[in-house]
């Protein structure tokens, strides 16, 4: 894993990518360090440094080592352009930790924080290294029109999609469909409103016994200052006091989040 | 090469190569930045907040953006003195620089139960000394001078280290002759203001500490009324994010600065700044 550092990436394309703007870095400092649910610190012109999640960490055609980013059209880093170089800190906090053995990975996230769980929904199903494994999304927008575009994800993804007025996929909210997918999976990955982590926390002990250590990791990023730990200004809380998202998490145990 | 003592009276001095160091609240235990800042190319490490006991802190949410700067509220989140010099005193003893502990004098029996512990440490060249912010109407001044008075005094009584007394930034003229009479070796103008800001998605306000751009000419102007009361070596700080941000201090009276919120976002600062101003000192 590469050593956290302070370094300018450039910016090599931007394109739209369905309700988000993709935006692909090269740093070559960040070569092997990002991974899920870590992220980078970029300076993108306001006070404190804005955290950007992979949404993609295999960037063809970069040899000296990228990432890509899918950021909303009002994001600051919607507007930069091929060639721009951007101030860089990272990588910075603790990822997901999906283990080997897992077979049936569940995705849990709305469209406006699907781009963290991009990099864990692209993995190879069912390959020779893992056999039999398989990754399910539950995704949710409160309209057909917010929600992802389906054709945009993995084709291998079984996607169960939600939606508040029913435009799209089930009318309701995911915490309709999470209990029958809880049961299903062996390991789950979230990244929504942590309003509904109580909620999802609540299914996942009603509904599965015995739990190992992370089964069920939810990403919690609150405005971050310094993202090493040092200015103690992203505190969550959890069963036994608080842990700080940028250097504990930004990824924790969902049981352990209060 | 040119050196800065911040404690010329005190027996043991606390000298520094460099006129920059991190402020406190910004760096740590000193740890966290140590793969993004040279530390060999600073005056000092000011590390903390501490507290005599483990402080859990504030509750979420304790950064709020705001036009221009950042507002804080951690609450002096730390795990209590005994915690701090078991986790980080050895790696202190390793420090290239001298290591100041910034201590939050809440009380004068806190004051003095941590510099107590602080003062059989080695690897600590001076304490700093955090004041409460009691700013309010002027009634209130003669109750937070002997506030001031009472945790300086208790606080020098205990530590063997050198003194510095940070003041806050809203009576860091009506502080600085007591706390100089008290005992401080040096003083830190000025502890960062405290500000208001709404938290619309819990409905609440978050009462804290500011950061940014526009804390410097409050800094400078206090730094420069403190300048003409005490005699004692000045650290300026506030709103410190150039070179020239920093030589402005220098200019007013300051022999040393601190650098806090710009670190934030700009860990290499330190170091930039650092290396412009060595050239700028002149030994006190």
């Amino acid at each position: 894993m590469s050593k956290m550092a302070q370094t300018d990436a450039l910016v090599t394309e931007v394109e739209e990518s369905g309700p988000f703007a993709r935006v692909t870095f090269a740093t070559p400092a960040f070569r092997s360090g990002l991974a899920p649910g870590r992220f980078v610190l970029a300076d993108l012109g306001g006070y404190l440094r804005t955290p950007l999640f992979p949404a993609s960490l295999d960037t063809p055609g970069l040899e000296a080592g990228g990432f890509a980013v899918l950021v909303p059209p009002t994001h600051p880093a919607a507007v930069l352009r091929p060639g721009a170089r951007v101030g860089l800190i990272g990588p910075c906090g603790q990822g997901f930790d999906v283990p080997t053995a897992t077979r049936r990975l569940l995705l849990v996230a709305s469209t406006a924080h699907l781009p963290a769980l991009l990099p864990l929904a692209g993995q190879k199903p069912d390959s020779l290294e893992r056999p039999g494994f398989s990754v399910a999304l539950l995704l949710s927008a409160s309209t057909a029109a917010e929600l992802y575009p389906i054709q945009l994800l993995p084709p291998a993804l079984e996607v169960h999609a939600v939606t508040i007025d029913g435009s799209a996929g089930h009318r309701g909210s995911v915490l309709d469909l999470f209990p029958d997918l809880v049961r299903w999976a062996d390991c789950v990955c979230i990244a929504d409103d942590p309003a509904l982590y109580p909620a999802l926390a609540e299914i996942v002990r009603d509904t599965r016994v015995g739990l190992g250590h992370r089964f069920a990791q939810a990403l919690v990023a609150p405005p971050m200052a310094c993202g090493v730990g040092a200015c103690q200004g992203c505190a969550v809380p959890v069963v036994r006091g608080t842990r700080l998202a940028c250097t504990d998490g930004p990824v924790f145990d969902l049981l352990d989040l209060r | 090469m040119t050196t800065i003592d911040l404690a010329p009276d005190h027996k043991a001095g606390l000298t520094l190569a460099n006129p920059v160091m991190p402020a406190a609240g910004c760096f740590g235990f000193g740890t966290e930045y140590a793969r993004l800042v040279d530390a060999e190319r600073l005056g000092a490490v000011v590390v903390g907040p501490i507290t005599a006991r483990p402080r859990q802190g504030a509750a979420p949410p304790r950064t709020l953006p705001i036009p221009g700067g950042v507002l804080l509220h951690t609450g002096l989140a730390n795990p209590g003195v005994a915690a701090v010099l078991r986790r980080h005193t050895r790696a202190w003893a390793r420090s290239p620089v001298p290591v100041i502990v910034h201590v939050a004098g809440t009380t004068p029996d806190e004051a003095a139960s941590c510099c107590r512990r602080l003062s059989s440490v080695e690897a600590i060249a001076g304490i700093e000394l955090g004041l409460p912010d009691t700013s309010g109407g002027s009634t209130e001044l003669a109750n937070a001078l002997d506030d001031a008075t009472a945790i300086i005094r208790a606080a020098c009584a205990a530590a063997s280290q050198p003194l510095i007394v940070q003041l806050p930034l809203s009576r860091a003229d009506a502080l600085c002759e007591a706390a100089v009479e008290s005992g401080a070796d040096a003083l830190t103008v000025a502890a960062p203001p405290r500000g208001t800001a709404w938290h619309a998605s819990s409905g609440r306000f978050v009462t804290g500490r500011l950061y940014g751009p526009f804390v410097l000419p409050l800094a400078l102007r206090a730094l420069r009324r403190v300048a003409e009361l005490v005699s004692v070596p000045l650290i300026g700080c506030g709103g410190i994010h150039t070179a020239e941000d920093g030589l402005a201090f220098l200019h007013a009276g300051a022999v040393a600065v601190q650098v806090g919120g710009a670190l934030w976002r700009d860990p290499a600062c330190l170091a930039r700044i650092a290396g412009s101003l060595s050239s700028a000192v002149e030994p006190h």
